[in-house]
């Protein structure tokens, strides 16, 4: 469905990746590991669409989105779910999910969001910010799947969630693939990931450094972890 | 009481120019995150135009008021196509440049046609007397003045929180990027946006004319203000600047009247003002920290 | 600017090294002028708030007083070759310092003439000082340049903020105005003019009810309308020392506010011609202010007035009359000295009297070089009196020049 290939990004002089190349396949859920720095969240904003540095190939679809704005690659399906969470402060929780335009063949009601997020319900006419860090989180992702996105563009959904909210994030995704979804997703908490992923690229100095399955993760967890610095 | 009382309506009335001014240089710095300084030129020119409608043409006042906006508003969108859309990308300097090169060649223009003196412009006759509020009387071009401004500003405000239109300006003058990447064309709303911001100072020179001199330089010291109202109100935060415009509009008519033996103290009372709103909340009353995406 | 100010300067200088061999007044032959001309430079504001009741218009008025000098004296005019040459000062003091340099050093300009607002006109006498070149300041208002400011090479021709203050004031006091409420805008024009009203109003046994500073520039009066009518006790008239776009404003919203309605009459300090067309008589009927010339004020007046007309198409203010004045007895001074030393000019003017189309009972007085003359207490018509444009003033009082002017003042050394 994605396929990078020789992707380099530059933050004026410097270079934060180097010639990666990767796919990620229709119904997949790939995650993206790695140091602070490493280049992650500069990937999923290239994918985006939201970089102006860079150098490589962007496929969607087999079609060459590299030259595309992003407003037209969010309509070819892409949904992102930025680190911060995006909720916009002067709209409604309503608003903040009706923004975006329904982009793919399988876009939620809002009936349904709403019956999936209860609290986002009850808080409906309150500006999103108002919302609780959880929530917020909550919302981030009912968006994109209001929208129908048929590759979803995840940063850090779980960073500074409670475990339970993280288990609901987890409840999310797998539902979501469940009916199809892509998922390329940014991620240090790697218990989370192996529970959602099927793949997984370790990001080291803006190059691939490895590429794992689960079990690999699983059983090198230890190591990998003192490398994330966690 | 009395006295309190006219003051207070005196400065609202006085507030509305600097409110309905500052909504369009907010929408306009929400949008295209420039700070447009030929927002005066363009209320400068709605006065202007107002008089060469009338003096000219024999268009009364409450056409000029419908046809200023719609003409300048036309003219704000070919020039961000033709300017202000180019610099875009650059830093936010180069649009302020261009912006106040903007000023002096339309004051200029004006100026060779039309020298520099003030040119009359009455009122129109139905609003040329005065309205009895049993404690005082006000005059009626000014109560409709104030009446209107609000109808303006209550009216720009439901179009913004109310249509699909206003959220997207909303949500773009809130996070540009982010919204691009929720799918919205943002670019297409830019220059619309530019040219509504513009139509609204056009309207405010309208409404100026019968009751300021109307001269090419009649802009360039309201707009200084209107920059600080802007500021207190909080860079690109709409309800911010017409609060704002409002409130200054009131502390100015308050500080000449309780503060007139400090004639220092009430002229600079509008910067004083935005010092202390910027120590206290750097982006202003109602504006937000820049977020980033 | 300042930059420029001294780069010009440098190569004014350099000019003068290499084309006047030294400088200094130097006749060639048999004649007694220098470069065998006299060059007459108008220094004013080209394109701003002056620019109507002064501006170019004052240098066809110069050229005016040429045409009627060559005409006056024929073939026995110390030259045929007269010319002017005029600049453009923008109101700003650095400004018409590096023009007046140039003026005298590199467009061989004999005398200046005109230069609005006071701290424009102080720099340019500077300049005439320090060149030794004659300087008639004809839209200045500041007494100071026959004040600490005086010299030699400086005349003050048409009126100053002591004609203003003391001819309102004083007159329109002695004609019934009792209390009075003054707004002034907070420069030094402004603050000079309040002062002097107030000593007048105070002087002619009136009151001064309160009096209030303005922001500069300022387009709204309303806070201050709309305290007038609740001083006590009320004032029966309000003094306003605005100028130019300011002024506009406060009539506008003083008759929105329906003050004289409310028997609160106008008067003004500093009023041009250009001003109340600007606002139409309408606004402004029953107005009083004082005025240096009035065009349609006796038949001489008129005649010039028709000339003007149809040189400018429109009536000439007090300033083109002065200017036209100005130029006039400069270019006779140098006719009956026989040279346009700027020494011996001098000498020919302190102390002459002269009766002109602007100078009625005028005499040059030698301590100072204060030109005084009538003045008048004016009043704008009812618009229903109106009879023809531009004729929008009744003289209500001559004010004798000996009255019109302060003594002068002892902060003045020649």
């Amino acid at each position: 469905m994605l396929r990078i290939e020789n992707l380099s990004a530059f933050y004026g002089e410097a270079q934060v990746l180097r010639e990666v190349s990767l796919d990620v396949a229709a119904g997949e859920v790939v995650t993206l590991v790695g140091r602070n720095g490493a280049g992650k969240s500069t990937l999923l904003r290239c994918v985006m669409g939201l970089h102006a540095g860079q150098r490589g190939t962007i496929t969607l679809d087999g079609r060459d989105v590299t030259k595309l704005p992003a407003y037209k690659r969010a309509r070819l399906g892409l949904g992102w779910v930025p680190d911060d969470r995006g909720a916009y402060a002067s709209l409604s929780v309503t608003e903040n999910l009706t923004l975006p335009p329904r982009v793919g063949p399988d876009p939620w009601p809002l009936e349904r969001v709403y019956e999936a997020f209860p609290a986002l319900y009850t808080r409906r006419d309150s500006a999103a910010t108002m919302l609780s860090g959880g929530e917020q989180q909550m919302l981030a992702l009912a968006r994109v799947l209001r929208m129908g996105a048929r590759l979803l563009l995840c940063d850090e959904p779980t960073e500074g969630l409670s475990p339970l909210l993280v288990q609901q994030v987890g409840d999310l995704l797998r539902e979501a693939k469940k009916h199809g979804v892509t998922v390329l997703l940014v991620e240090q908490n790697l218990h989370f990931a192996t529970g959602v992923a099927d793949r997984h690229y370790l990001l080291a100095e803006g190059r691939i450094a490895e590429a794992m399955d689960n079990s690999e993760v699983r059983s090198r967890e230890r190591e990998l972890l003192a490398y994330l610095g966690i | 009481m009395t006295g309190f009382l006219q003051h207070t309506f005196d400065g609202l009335v006085n507030g509305a120019f600097y409110a309905l001014l500052a909504l369009g240089l907010a929408v306009i710095f929400g949008m295209l995150r420039v700070v447009n300084f030929a927002h005066g030129a363009f209320y400068m020119l709605g006065a202007m135009g107002a008089y060469v409608l009338l003096a000219e043409l024999g268009v009364p006042f409450w056409w000029a008021l419908v046809i200023m906006p719609v003409v300048l508003g036309v003219l704000g969108m070919a020039l961000e196509r033709a300017f202000v859309h180019r610099l875009a990308q650059l830093d936010p300097l180069y649009n302020f440049l261009l912006t106040f090169g903007l000023t002096l060649i339309l004051q200029d223009l004006v100026k060779s046609r039309y020298g520099v003196q003030s040119i009359p412009y009455a009122p129109p006759a139905e609003l040329n007397g005065s309205v009895d509020f049993g404690l005082f009387d006000f005059p009626t071009y000014r109560v409709f003045v104030l009446v209107f401004a609000v109808a303006i500003c209550v009216g720009v405000w439901w179009l913004l929180t109310h249509s699909r239109v206003g959220m997207v300006v909303r949500a773009a003058t809130e996070r540009p990027e982010l919204t691009r990447a929720f799918g919205i064309n943002v670019g297409r709303w830019v220059t619309p946006v530019f040219g509504f911001g513009i139509a609204l100072a056009g309207l405010a020179g309208v409404l100026a004319a019968p009751m300021r001199a109307v001269n090419p330089l009649m802009g360039s010291d309201l707009i200084i203000v209107v920059f600080a109202v802007v500021v207190i109100g909080g860079l690109g935060s709409i309800f911010g600047s017409v609060a704002a415009g409002f409130g200054i509009g009131l502390i100015q008519a308050w500080g000449v009247v309780y503060l007139a033996d400090w004639p220092i103290l009430s002229q600079t009372l509008v910067f004083i003002v935005m010092a202390a709103v910027l120590m206290w909340r750097p982006a202003g009353l109602f504006g937000r920290e820049e977020a980033p995406a | 600017m300042r930059r420029t100010a001294g780069l010009a300067a440098a190569s004014a200088a350099v000019l003068l090294a290499a084309g006047c061999g030294g400088g200094g007044p130097s006749g060639s032959g048999d004649s007694k002028l220098t470069d065998d001309k006299i060059v007459l430079g108008v220094l004013n504001d080209q394109s701003g708030v002056y620019a109507d009741a002064s501006g170019p218009n004052s240098v066809k008025a110069v050229e005016m007083a040429i045409a009627d000098f060559k005409a006056k004296y024929g073939d026995k005019a110390i030259t045929k070759n007269i010319s002017v040459e005029s600049a453009d000062h923008q109101n700003k003091p650095d400004i018409a310092n590096t023009k007046a340099a140039e003026l005298y050093d590199r467009k061989g300009v004999d005398a200046i003439f005109d230069v609005p607002t006071s701290s424009a006109a102080l720099k340019v006498a500077d300049v005439a000082k320090a060149k030794k070149k004659l300087y008639f300041n004809i839209t200045g208002a500041t007494t100071a340049l026959t004040g600490a400011s005086c010299n030699k090479y400086t005349f003050h021709y048409a009126y100053d903020t002591y004609m203003l203050a003391h001819g309102t004031g004083t007159a329109a006091t002695q004609q019934g105005a009792k209390n009075w409420y003054i707004v002034y805008p907070d420069y030094a024009f402004g603050q000079d003019m309040e002062k002097k009203f107030s000593a007048a109003v105070e002087g002619a046994g009136g009151k001064v009810v309160a009096k209030d500073a303005t922001p500069f520039p300022n387009d709204n009066f309303s806070t201050f309308l709309l305290k007038a009518p609740t001083l006590n006790p009320k004032p029966d008239t309000l003094g306003t020392m605005q100028a130019g776009g300011d002024l506009v404003n406060l009539v506008k919203q003083y008759n929105e506010f329906k003050l004289r309605d409310k028997g609160i009459g106008l008067a003004v300090g500093l009023m041009f011609l250009t001003d109340i067309h600007s606002l139409t008589p309408a606004a402004l009927a029953g107005t009083t202010y004082t005025d240096a010339w009035y065009w349609n004020f006796d038949q001489q007046n008129r005649e010039f007035a028709d000339r003007f007309m149809k040189e400018t198409g429109t009536r000439p203010t007090f300033a083109h009359a002065a200017n036209y004045s100005a130029a006039m007895q400069y270019l006779e001074a140098v006719q009956a000295a026989g040279t346009d030393d700027a020494d011996k000019v001098v000498a020919g003017l302190e102390g002459k009297e002269i009766n002109d189309v602007f100078l009625r009972n005028g005499k040059i007085r030698a301590e100072d070089h204060r030109v005084i003359h009538d003045a008048y207490l004016a009043q704008v018509k009812p618009a229903s009196e109106v009879k023809e444009p531009w004729d929008y003033v009744k003289v209500l009082k001559t004010i004798p020049a000996a009255e019109a002017f302060a003594p002068p003042s002892a902060e003045c050394k020649m």
